[in-house]
C-alpha cells in the first residue's frame, strides 16, 4: 500500500515581548503540527502507568494550569509523591525544570514519572509495548516522524514539543501591558506597585520568576529524601533551596510551596509577614529584613488582587 | 596438485587441534570474585537485632552493621603484561556490567568470557556507571535495566534517571539507628570541563588494581579475588565520617554528604585510585 506523505509544518514559537529567550533545546526539537498532536495525545495516555490509570494529565490538569490541587502529587494506587505538582506553562522559556532543577531539558523529563514508584510505576518498554498495540498510534507516529516506528526518543520528543507550545501570555496583566483596552482596578494597580517593591526581587521578568534557587525559610518537608537543590548539586549551600515558582495562574494552583505547605495565597503572605524559619543559607533579602517581609492586611489584599490578574482564563479553559 | 589435495584434510585437522585444543586455547574465562569485608572478615548481613551480623567499629568508634549491600561494577578493562588494554564490553551494560548483591552468592562471581590468552597484570573497572551510559535506557540495555531494577535489587535512581551505584542499608551506634547510604550521579555534562559541565555530581569512580601475580589466561581460567573492604565506608583514605542525623539516613540521596562516601568507597580519582578495593589473590 502506498504511504501517504504528510505535510508536517513547523509550529513557530513567537517569543512575546519581554520574555526571556527560548531554552536552547527547542532548537533541536522544534514543534511540528503532528509532533504536537502526538505529544498531546501521549500526555493524556493512561497506558503510561503500570495499571493504565495515570496519565501526565492526571496531575498536570489544564484547568489548574496543568498542575493539580493536591498537597503533594498523587500517583498510581493513590501513592503520594515527595512534592507539590508544578504547573506546566511557558516551559519553553525555562532553563531549569522541577522544584530542584534536576532536569535541564524537557526531553529528559518524561522518563522520570514513567518509572517512579509513586507516579506511574511502569517502564518505557512497557509503555511502548502497550501503545504499539493501538493502531491509531501507528498513524500518529508516521504523521509526526515519517514512519510508524515507536521509539522512546520519539515519545519524549513529541511530549516535549507539546509542552513547548503551552504558552500562557494572555492574562489581564498581559492585556494591560499590551494596551489591549484592559485596565487594572485601583486595588490591582496598588497591588502591582507593592508587588514590585516586595516580591519582584525574586518573581521577576515576564515569567514572574528569576529562575534562581533560594531558601526562603518555608516549613521543611519532613521526608529524609528532601534536600532541595542540594539533592542535585551536592553543594551544602543549596540545602533546601528551591526554584522560585512562576506566579502566572497562581490563582489556580493552590496549595503552595514545594510540598503544599500553604493552602492559600493569603497563607503564604501571612507567613512571610509573620517571619520565616532561620537558616544559614536563608535568602539575603529575608536576612536583611529580619527574616520577614512585612505587609499590612490591606497590602496583602492588593497583592493578591494583582496576582489574580496573572490568571489566563483562555489557557486554563475556564 | 593431487598430492597437495591429499594433504588438505590432515592440515585442516591440525589447525583445529591448534586453535581449540586444551594445550593452547586462544581465549578463556576470568572469574572476578568479590569478597565484601570489614577489614579481613567477610561480612555477614543482619537486621537491627541480629546476633550473627558482622559488626564493625569505625575510626571514630561507631558500631555499625549492614542488612543490605549492593554495588554496580562496569567498564572492566584488563591490562596485559605488555601494557596493552583489553576492554570487556565496556559500552554494553547488558554484557559488561553487574550488580554485586551480597545477599545473593551467585552475584559475587562475575565471569568474563572469551578473554584472549595471555598474561594480565592489572585490572581496571568502574564503581558505578559512566555518565554517558547512565541514563536508565531500557531499550538499549534491557537485561541490565531489569536486573538492576528488580524489586529485591532497587538499583534504579528514578528522579535522576540513572542507576544507583551503591546501596547500603544497616544500623549504627549501640541503639541501632538506621543507616541508609545510596550513591549515584546527577551530573549534566562532564565534570571538570567548563564547556559542557552545567550541574551535578559525578559519583562514578574508576578503580585500578595491580594484581599480586599475573593472571595467566590460556589453558587455565584464572579466578581473581577482589576484596571490597567496607570498613573504608566510614574510615576511608580520604574521609573519616561520623554518622549522625544529617548524613546517616537517605538524605544522603541529597548528594550533600554523598561525595564523602563515594570518595571513601571508590577513591577520589586522583591520589586514591582504588578506594575500598584491593586484590586478594589470583588463582591460575
Amino acid at each position: 500500500m502506498e504511504q501517504i506523505a504528510y505535510d508536517n509544518p513547523e509550529i513557530p514559537l513567537n517569543v512575546p515581548q519581554g520574555f526571556p529567550s527560548l531554552n536552547t533545546s527547542v532548537d533541536k526539537n522544534k514543534p511540528t503540527k503532528y509532533g504536537v498532536e502526538l505529544g498531546e495525545r501521549l500526555f493524556h495516555e493512561k497506558k503510561f502507568s503500570g495499571n493504565n490509570t495515570i496519565s501526565c494529565a492526571s496531575c498536570h490538569n489544564q484547568s489548574s494550569a496543568f498542575a493539580d490541587n493536591n498537597v503533594q502529587a498523587v500517583g498510581i494506587y493513590g501513592r503520594v509523591g515527595l512534592r507539590n505538582t508544578p504547573p506546566i506553562q511557558n516551559l519553553a522559556f525555562m532553563k531549569f525544570y522541577n522544584w530542584d532543577g534536576n532536569k535541564l531539558t524537557l526531553e529528559n523529563q518524561p522518563l522520570v514519572p514513567i518509572i517512579t514508584h509513586e507516579e506511574m510505576n511502569s517502564s518505557i518498554l512497557e509503555v511502548i509495548g502497550k501503545i504499539s498495540a493501538e493502531p491509531e498510534y501507528k498513524d500518529l507516529f508516521r504523521k509526526a516522524f515519517g514512519d510508524e516506528n515507536i521509539s522512546a526518543d520519539r515519545i519524549y520528543r513529541s511530549i516535549a514539543q507539546y509542552e513547548y507550545t503551552l504558552f500562557s501570555v494572555n492574562s489581564k496583566y498581559d492585556k494591560v501591558k499590551r494596551n489591549e483596552g484592559e485596565t487594572f482596578t485601583e486595588s490591582e494597580a496598588r497591588g502591582y506597585q507593592i508587588f514590585q517593591q516586595k516580591c519582584a526581587g525574586c518573581h521577576s521578568t515576564e515569567l514572574f520568576t528569576d529562575q534562581s534557587f533560594r531558601n526562603v525559610g518555608f516549613p521543611l518537608n519532613p521526608s529524609t529524601e528532601e534536600a532541595g537543590r542540594a539533592r542535585v548539586t551536592g553543594i551544602p549551600a543549596d540545602f533546601m533551596r528551591f526554584r522560585v515558582p512562576s506566579l502566572r495562574n497562581a490563582e489556580y494552583t493552590a496549595p503552595y510551596g514545594s510540598f503544599g505547605q500553604f493552602p492559600t495565597l493569603r497563607a503564604v503572605l501571612d507567613y512571610f509577614d509573620d517571619g520565616v524559619l532561620e537558616a544559614d543559607n536563608l535568602d539575603p533579602i529575608l536576612k536583611e529584613n529580619g527574616n520577614r517581609i512585612p505587609m499590612t492586611e490591606q497590602e496583602k489584599d492588593a497583592i493578591i488582587a494583582f496576582i489574580k490578574t496573572l490568571s489566563d482564563h483562555h489557557f486554563v479553559g475556564r | 596438485m593431487k598430492t597437495s589435495k591429499n594433504y588438505l584434510p590432515l592440515s585442516f585437522f591440525l589447525l583445529v587441534i591448534a586453535s581449540c585444543g586444551k594445550d593452547n586455547p586462544v581465549a578463556n574465562n576470568i572469574t572476578l570474585h568479590f569478597d565484601n569485608t570489614f577489614s579481613s572478615t567477610t561480612i555477614v548481613l543482619g537486621d537491627a537485632t541480629s546476633s550473627t551480623a558482622t559488626v564493625n567499629t569505625s575510626a571514630d568508634g561507631q558500631l555499625h552493621h549492614f542488612s543490605e549491600l549492593k554495588y554496580v561494577i562496569s567498564n572492566i578493562r584488563l591490562i596485559k603484561a605488555d601494557g596493552s588494554e583489553i576492554p570487556y564490553n565496556i559500552n554494553d551494560l547488558d554484557n559488561g556490567a553487574t550488580v554485586v548483591d551480597h545477599s545473593k552468592p551467585q552475584t559475587l562471581d562475575y565471569i568474563l568470557s572469551n578473554i584472549p590468552a595471555g598474561e594480565y597484570r592489572q585490572l581496571k573497572f568502574g564503581l558505578g556507571v559512566r555518565p554517558e551510559l547512565n541514563t536508565l535506557d531500557e531499550a538499549r540495555f534491557p537485561d541490565f535495566y531489569a536486573k538492576a531494577g528488580a524489586n529485591d535489587t532497587q538499583m534504579h535512581w528514578e528522579w535522576g534517571t540513572g542507576y544507583r551505584f551503591t546501596k547500603i542499608e544497616g544500623f549504627y551506634d549501640t541503639d541501632n539507628k538506621q543507616l541508609s547510604i545510596h550513591t549515584g550521579s546527577t551530573v549534566e555534562g562532564t565534570n571538570g570541563e567548563p564547556d559542557t559541565y552545567t550541574q551535578g555530581v559525578d559519583a562514578y569512580r574508576d578503580i585500578t588494581l595491580t594484581l599480586p601475580d599475573n593472571a595467566v589466561v590460556g589453558s587455565n581460567a584464572p579466578k581473581i579475588t577482589i576484596k571490597a573492604d567496607f570498613d573504608k565506608l566510614l574510615s576511608g583514605k580520604t574521609n573519616t565520617i561520623t554518622l549522625g542525623e544529617g548524613n546517616a539516613t537517605p538524605s544522603t540521596h541529597a548528594a550533600v554528604n554523598m561525595v564523602l562516601f563515594v570518595d571513601n568507597l571508590g577513591g577520589d580519582g586522583s591520589s586514591d585510585i582504588s578506594g575500598m578495593f584491593s586484590t586478594g589473590s589470583v588463582e591460575n
